[in-house]
């Protein structure tokens, strides 16, 4: 097994202005893909992020707020999974709730250094 | 706790109380900055809860709300020193107090009071009264309404505009203006579910919400005891008399099935109990209300173990009370159809030649297919055939369109 990082970018609520209603709906879906992939003993670790944020560049540790960057970029959360490979984390990435909202995925595998 | 599930609708309702509450704090001046914040909250609900649930979302819900409230205080403390006599001590005391839920409720009935205030449009009280008492969205609302989008934002504009220039305070009417304004939040509820019930609307899920909606506002309204009336309850009664019957007025392919040809038992017997018990409580007051006779009317209904059944005389001597207090030409209308119910097809046709459908605007077809059923029960289905043409001209909703098609090919 190796592991996954599953990275979710865009698809931010509080930007697509959601109703209450909405946001429930949704949040059952993610209940409903979290339950499956405990069950699978995939998770290894995840979290969601806060919107807001700074980001610090350059040789001069530059500081802008995130909000100067493209929204549809904005990460807003991640899990770390157990997979065979690719195409094992690609096929737990399908039940992402967030699709239709203009969510992607991100899927990067974490390295993992010999001794 | 994954596999925990929260109440249905706790965020919309939830959404409702604390806006209400807030606004309660901080006066309705406030209410966009408090409307984006309480927004916020649930956003970082369904984003901090999405691997499981705390022990009582209700609660961490209103925690996070009185947050919200502790910052907001703090911002505009700020940015001005008008509520300086609020923050600590006796004040964050009441602060507590509004959250508890006897206040809540209080606040909520503020809020349907305000919505329903005369400086307010007519229009926009319902779209208002959505956003800010039931938790919809923009988008939400302009799709239970029929309308566009940018049509509802500016309904909602204007009554934030209107309750700022008016001045509008967050609070119930005094007593001389209290009755006039408790009918019009009744008539406002009604229309909310009427919206539900009639409507055009094809998507059964949000009608049922609309009609859901009205029936906890009602609900709300009459718990507190001095806006208990006659008329609160018979509202109450019809809407549970309705909405018994709601889904089995919809086919599985969406069309409406009318009330010849319901599945009668389908109907839902624990909303017709409670709507009867609402209905001996509207009787135990003094007043009387349109909506104690559309309870009547639809009592009859419900009573009548077929079509063949319903007791039409009955129905007559209400509708024709109902048409002495309204003059409305819709219930003209009815009384045509129940005569035709009777085979009184003389007394039909008279008053269809007084009702002028012009009258009825975009309602019109309504009178032709009324006419139809009048040719039809006569014997003279070309007559019928023609009324039906006429009908389906000027129709404009197509699940009523695909109705009154079929009805025409029945006849050929």
């Amino acid at each position: 097994m190796k592991d996954f990082m599953l990275i979710f970018i865009g698809a931010d609520y509080g930007e697509l202005g959601l109703s209450p209603e909405q946001m429930q709906q949704r949040m059952g879906k993610w209940f409903a893909w979290h339950g499956k992939m405990e069950s699978a003993g995939i998770i290894k670790s995840g979290e969601a992020l806060h919107p807001t944020g700074v980001r610090i560049s350059g040789p001069e540790r530059t500081v802008t707020d995130r909000a100067a960057t493209e929204l549809k970029e904005l990460v807003g959360g991640y899990y770390v999974i157990a997979a065979a490979d690719m195409e094992a984390a690609k096929a737990v990435a399908q039940d992402f709730p967030d699709f239709d909202l203009g969510g992607t995925v991100e899927i990067r595998e974490v390295m993992v250094f010999e001794q | 706790m994954t596999d925990s599930k929260l109440i249905d609708h706790l965020f919309r309702h939830q959404y409702g109380k604390m806006v209400a509450v807030l606004t309660r704090i901080f006066g309705l001046h406030h209410l966009e900055t408090i409307e984006d914040a309480i927004q916020d909250t649930f956003v970082n609900a369904s984003l901090k809860w999405r691997t499981g649930l705390p022990d009582n979302p209700e609660a961490w819900l209103t925690a996070a709300a009185k947050n919200r409230a502790i910052d907001l205080l703090r911002k505009l403390k700020a940015e001005s020193n008008r509520l300086h006599q609020m923050g600590a001590g006796p004040a964050a005391m009441m602060l507590d107090e509004m959250f508890l839920d006897h206040q809540i409720e209080d606040s909520q009935l503020r809020m349907i009071f305000t919505a329903c205030h005369p400086l307010l449009d007519p229009r926009d009280q319902i779209a208002f009264a959505l956003k800010t008492v039931a938790g919809f969205s923009t988008r939400e609302i302009a799709a239970a309404l029929l309308l566009k989008v940018e049509t509802v934002k500016k309904r909602l504009s204007r009554a934030r505009k209107a309750i700022q220039k008016n001045d509008i305070r967050f609070e119930l009417p005094d007593k001389a203006a209290l009755l006039e304004r408790l009918a019009r939040v009744h008539e406002v509820l009604y229309l909310i579910f009427n919206e539900g019930f009639h409507s055009t609307q094809q998507q059964l899920l949000i009608r049922k919400e609309l009609c859901g909606e009205a029936i906890r506002l009602s609900k709300l309204v009459l718990k507190k005891e001095n806006l208990r009336n006659g008329a609160g309850y018979a509202l109450f009664a019809l809407m549970c008399f309705h909405a018994a019957r709601l889904e089995s007025r919809m086919s599985a392919n969406l069309e409406t099935i009318d009330l010849r040809n319901q599945d009668r038992s389908q109907w839902y017997r624990p909303l017709i109990e409670l709507g009867d018990q609402a209905l001996s409580m509207a009787r135990s007051y003094d007043d009387q209300s349109v909506f104690h006779l559309e309870a009547a009317i639809a009592v009859e209904h419900l009573c009548a173990t077929s079509f063949e059944a319903t007791n039409w005389r009955k129905i007559l001597g209400h509708y024709q009370q109902l048409y002495d207090w309204t003059q409305d030409k819709l219930t003209l209308l009815n009384i045509a159809i129940v005569l035709i119910q009777l085979e009184e097809n003389e007394k039909a046709r008279s008053l269809l030649d007084d009702i002028d459908p012009a009258h009825l605007e975009q309602r019109a077809y309504l009178f032709y297919g009324v006419e139809a059923e009048y040719y039809k029960n006569i014997g003279q289905p070309q007559k019928a055939i023609v009324a039906l043409d006429v009908a389906l001209q000027k129709v404009t909703n197509e699940a009523e369109r695909a109705y009154l098609l079929k009805k025409k090919n029945k006849l050929q």
